[in-house]
């Protein structure tokens, strides 16, 4: 007979094994969400698409849009599948504890984990929607142009603002039930509050300097120059990039000082 | 002496007494010491204890006097208020064994998932694949989806891998109660398996014959403190006297 010595579990780095634990609670998420839907990878992309078509059904048919860029589809979608992703991300870290408090009260894994796999997942269904927009830029001939190196910087700079986020939403969540609906809600006026459906230069020019501490006008306006160079605006990007980073610190900060009383309450 | 696996100093741990009483931001960040509030009672308090490797120590009390907590806390997956908790190994935890098997996933997918998240890299898991899943008696469902299983099928499962995770420290809590009488003296054999390995075992359990067949030394519970910490026959006797039962 073997003894434990011989055939422990590998020893690995606390970095190794946070990384490792994320991967599978990520590969789980996504196999379970398309293992259980007949359309399973569809959904990801018709959600978005759907929503699209109705703004620029409303922006471009209905009414003479005087806002946004053309094409207007490509102008939605650099934000829109951004966006999907932010918002997914923060309305399922409302429920990161909750759905999973079976698993967080047998398994002994930093508790981070728990928000940041939301991050991850939503982040490669960003990344499994992007051919999608390649296909329309390929439909209606827009140009890519060289700004599309800062497409990794903008992913960079919301991976950092929706993980913070979710570290301050996910607790709390546990204490304060209500604030689940009250998360939704903000999601869904932080829609029309970012350049989505519009630029943030075509805001009253009073408004431009404050639009830049909405983090979320700095990372479209970065994605969105790959096809409209005009959006790059610098400052915008670089008030956003502190903003998320300020959000991300005060996020660990909280869900350090929550971390007890989660358990607890699970 | 040889250093301790497990070394608990002056741990306390406490809980709400009333899940609804209200709480303000203002508790919830206000630094652990300061707060005392009425509503909450200390589930643990003062409990100080060292194991070294390969004890087998048994966990006995009334039901709500801290055991599972006790248990917990060696699991790491609640934190005390007060003290400290000293883990210095790997712990395979028999608790709430069932909680990371995922529905809708097929029984493959849940014990790669399972293993995994308690440190296995994907080469050992499929080492023991084969081991899990006949130690289970389950080869007919490996690709069934977990929640068509029966229920005694699904503790079988997770005892099976929980069992296998080759951690030195174990932790048992009650989940031996359930399953098949034949099971049960299949994990018993397991358990008496890790044993003879080296293990360190730490079990929770209201059988005396269990606890006696298993361990060597006893802590006794109750009102949130360790009264007795010493051999297994002493603390039972001790539990019998205080709390009226025959002993068998």
């Amino acid at each position: 007979m073997t003894t434990y010595a011989d055939v422990r579990p590998e020893q690995r780095t606390p970095f190794a094994r946070y990384r490792h634990s994320l991967w599978l609670l990520t590969q789980r998420d996504l196999r379970v969400r398309y293992s259980t839907s007949l359309l399973g990878y569809f959904w990801s992309i018709l959600d978005p698409l759907v929503m699209a078509g109705i703004y620029w059904f409303v922006f471009t048919q209905v009414f003479h849009r005087e806002v946004g860029d053309s094409p207007y589809i490509i102008f939605l979608l650099t934000a829109l599948l951004p966006w999907m992703w932010f918002n997914g991300a923060v309305s399922d870290s409302t429920r990161a504890f909750l759905r999973e408090s079976k698993l967080i009260r047998s398994t002994r894994i930093p508790r981070t984990i728990w928000v940041n796999r939301l991050v991850l997942s939503k982040g490669i269904e960003f990344l499994a929607s992007l051919p999608v927009l390649a296909l329309f830029a390929v439909i209606y001939h827009a140009p890519l142009n060289i700004n599309a190196v800062f497409f990794p910087l903008a992913i960079l700079i919301q991976a950092v603002l929706t993980a913070g986020v979710g570290l301050i939403v996910a607790p709390l969540v546990v204490f304060f039930r209500d604030l689940e609906r009250a998360v939704k809600l903000v999601l869904r006026f932080l829609f029309y509050a970012s350049p989505i459906i519009y630029a943030t230069t075509n805001l009253p020019p009073h408004l431009h300097f404050w639009a830049a501490f909405n983090p979320l006008s700095g990372i479209f306006s970065l994605y969105r120059s790959a096809f409209f160079p005009e959006q790059l605006d610098w400052f915008t990007v670089g008030v956003g990039a502190a903003v998320s980073v300020a959000i991300l610190i005060i996020g660990m900060f909280v869900f350090t000082r929550t971390e007890h009383a989660v358990l607890k309450e699970i | 002496m040889a250093s301790p696996v497990i070394a608990l100093t002056d741990v306390g741990i406490r809980f709400r007494r009333n899940r609804r009483s209200r709480r303000t931001f203002k508790d919830l960040f206000a630094g652990r010491k300061r707060r005392s509030r009425p509503d909450e009672f200390w589930a643990l308090r003062s409990v100080s204890f060292s194991v070294q490797p390969g004890e087998a120590i048994g966990v006995v009390g009334r039901n709500g006097q801290g055991k599972s907590t006790l248990l917990k806390l060696v699991t790491g997956v609640v934190l005390p208020d007060e003290g400290t908790v000293l883990v210095k190994e790997g712990v395979a935890p028999l608790i709430e064994i069932t909680g990371g098997f995922v529905d809708d996933l097929s029984v493959r997918d849940n014990v790669y998932l399972t293993a995994g998240l308690h440190g296995m890299t994907r080469k050992q898991i499929a080492d023991r694949f084969d081991d899990i899943i006949e130690f289970a008696e389950i080869r007919d469902f490996i690709d069934t989806p977990y929640k068509h299983l029966s229920s005694g099928m699904k503790v079988r499962i997770a005892f099976a891998v929980i069992s296998r995770l080759e951690e030195p420290i174990i932790l048992v809590d009650e989940v031996l109660a359930v399953g098949d009488k034949a099971f049960r003296e299949k994990c018993y054999r397991r358990i008496e398996e890790l044993l003879a390995g080296g293990r360190t075992l730490f079990i929770v359990s209201h059988n005396e014959r269990d606890l006696r067949r298993f361990c060597t030394r006893g802590l006794y519970l109750d009102k949130g403190a360790l009264v007795l910490d010493g051999p297994i026959d002493d603390v039972l006797a001790k539990y019998n006297v205080e709390y009226g039962v025959e002993a068998r």
